[in-house]
């Protein structure tokens, strides 16, 4: 499966922490989350993950107030 | 480190008025915008610490220096809002902001959390308490006093509620860290929230989305109907039922005033820079007024058709007057009597010549019609029109497509965008 993750959105509300920490951890740099393994692309944050992370990650992007998560179907 | 004239500093002539008027800037042209108003004071986000995060065009940390540097040039005052919930991994970007604004020389910081508070307050940056805070009594502002020397009350009292306040400081002589009285500041003008400020869960739990956070979804700015679950549905005269209209206090400044409070600050950050400039000009001309005794019937009747003008969800005057709740708007969206509609841009400006050069992209314009020009630098202009040209002749009328050069009687800059400024319909 793959993450997409739009950092410049992120408000650093932290429930994608809440949802999954193995993915998802704040950053104490600048308050924002950071997409852990993600690689950037632009503005854009990419990564890789195993399918049985999917239910949590999904979890992560429908937590997420700003929409800055979206993973492929 | 640099400094920017304090609570209590006039340094320019224009300045002689008591009241401060604060104004929002939620980006380059508002704050030009509120320049141009007349604004004493502006107060702005930065990040996402602030009560309008979701804003694509915040400012950032890297901004810092040169808003510092517009506020010195025009002798203005620069409040740096830090006020949303914050939580352990918020703390060093808190830290990192506050220690930027004490560095660039940024007047004070707008602040609900105690960390945000106790932290500045150690470092010795001035600290103004945000509505957030909710202060609602005379002990609330004995608390702060330890840290603060600018407090704005909670926009749920009376009048007679804020005048107590107000005298309480002034008999108990409470003072903030500078050893100043402490200053009452409230809101004049703009949205007013469903909720006691600070405490709506309502976008939190439709949508995940805290307005503690500032994210707030607004649903209370939406049209509902109430069916019960039977599907029998209670009619109720208006959808709007969690909406208020907008604070309006220009018809009451003067009452306003007399509770002796010394800060007006006008909601609006996430308006536009026609409204800034507006708003802050027809509040400085009331409070002006005011002090000088000059304050009519007529004058009110004036600036309340050009605050129709701009953006508003209708007016009321709060809680101010002791009213209940219960001024609900009637739209969705504004109740503006005129709009701006985007037609072209700037492509040059000819500064000896005072002619700027324009592509009209949209629409097209007539002689006769209103416009104004925003930009960053520009702020909002609104330009009496000389004479126009399409390439080497006079023209009247400029339709889609066409590049013209108008003579104006204001500054403009290149990359403004113009606008026709027409009644709504």
């Amino acid at each position: 499966m793959k993450i997409t993750f739009y950092r410049d959105r992120c408000i650093g509300c932290n429930y994608c922490v809440e949802a999954w920490p193995e993915r998802w951890q704040m950053s104490k740099r600048d308050g924002k989350c950071v997409l852990i393994g993600g690689k950037k692309k632009g503005k854009l944050y990419h990564a890789e993950a195993g399918e049985f992370e999917r239910e949590y990650n999904e979890r992560a992007a429908q937590a997420c107030p700003v929409d800055a998560i979206r993973i492929n179907k | 480190m640099k400094s920017n004239p304090k609570v209590g500093e006039f340094h320019s002539k224009e300045h002689f008025l008591k009241t401060e008027i604060m104004a929002p800037a939620g980006d380059w042209a508002s704050l030009k915008a509120a320049i141009q108003g007349g604004a004493d004071s502006v107060y702005f986000g930065i990040e996402q610490l602030n009560m309008r995060a979701r804003a694509s065009n915040n400012f950032t940390l890297a901004d810092l220096p040169k808003i510092a540097d517009v506020a010195r040039e025009e002798s203005i005052r620069t409040y740096l809002t830090l006020n949303t919930v914050l939580y352990d991994h918020d703390l060093p970007l808190m830290k990192k902001i506050i220690d930027a604004v004490k560095e660039h020389g940024i007047t004070a910081i707008i602040a609900a959390d105690q960390a945000a508070i106790s932290y500045a307050a150690r470092n010795g940056v001035e600290v103004h308490i945000s509505t957030q805070a909710n202060i609602s009594n005379i002990e609330m502002v004995a608390f702060y006093s330890h840290f603060a020397d600018v407090m704005v009350l909670a926009r749920e009292l009376s009048l007679g509620q804020m005048k107590k306040i107000v005298e309480g400081v002034k008999e108990r002589d409470i003072r903030g860290p500078s050893g100043n009285l402490v200053q009452i500041e409230v809101f004049a003008h703009g949205a007013l929230c469903m909720a006691v400020s600070g405490k709506c869960y309502l976008s939190l739990h439709t949508y995940n989305s805290s307005a503690n956070r500032g994210a707030c979804k607004q649903n209370c700015r939406h049209a509902y109907r109430v069916t019960n679950e039977e599907g029998e549905e209670l009619l109720i005269d208006n959808e709007y039922i969690m909406s208020p209209k907008d604070l309006c206090t220009i018809d009451f400044l003067d009452q306003l005033l007399d509770t002796g409070i010394e800060v007006l600050k006008l909601e609006g950050r996430g308006r536009s820079p026609e409204y800034v400039k507006t708003v802050t000009r027809c509040y400085k001309e009331a409070a002006q007024a005011v002090a000088d005794g000059t304050y009519t019937r007529e004058k009110v009747d004036a600036w309340k058709k050009e605050l129709e003008e701009v953006y508003n969800r209708g007016f009321w005057d709060g809680y101010y007057l002791g009213r209940k709740l219960g001024e609900w708007s009637r739209i969705h969206g504004s109740a503006a009597t005129k709009e701006k509609r985007f037609i072209g841009k700037v492509l040059h400006y000819y500064p000896k010549a005072k002619v700027a050069h324009v592509r009209i992209k949209a629409g097209g314009f007539n002689r006769s019609d209103s416009l104004i020009i925003i930009g960053n630098k520009t702020g909002v202009a609104e330009p009496e029109i000389d004479s126009i040209w399409v390439g080497d002749r006079p023209a009247d009328v400029v339709a889609k497509g066409e590049e013209c050069t108008i003579r104006l009687d204001c500054v403009v800059n290149e990359g403004d965008k113009v606008y026709l400024w027409e009644d709504r319909d």
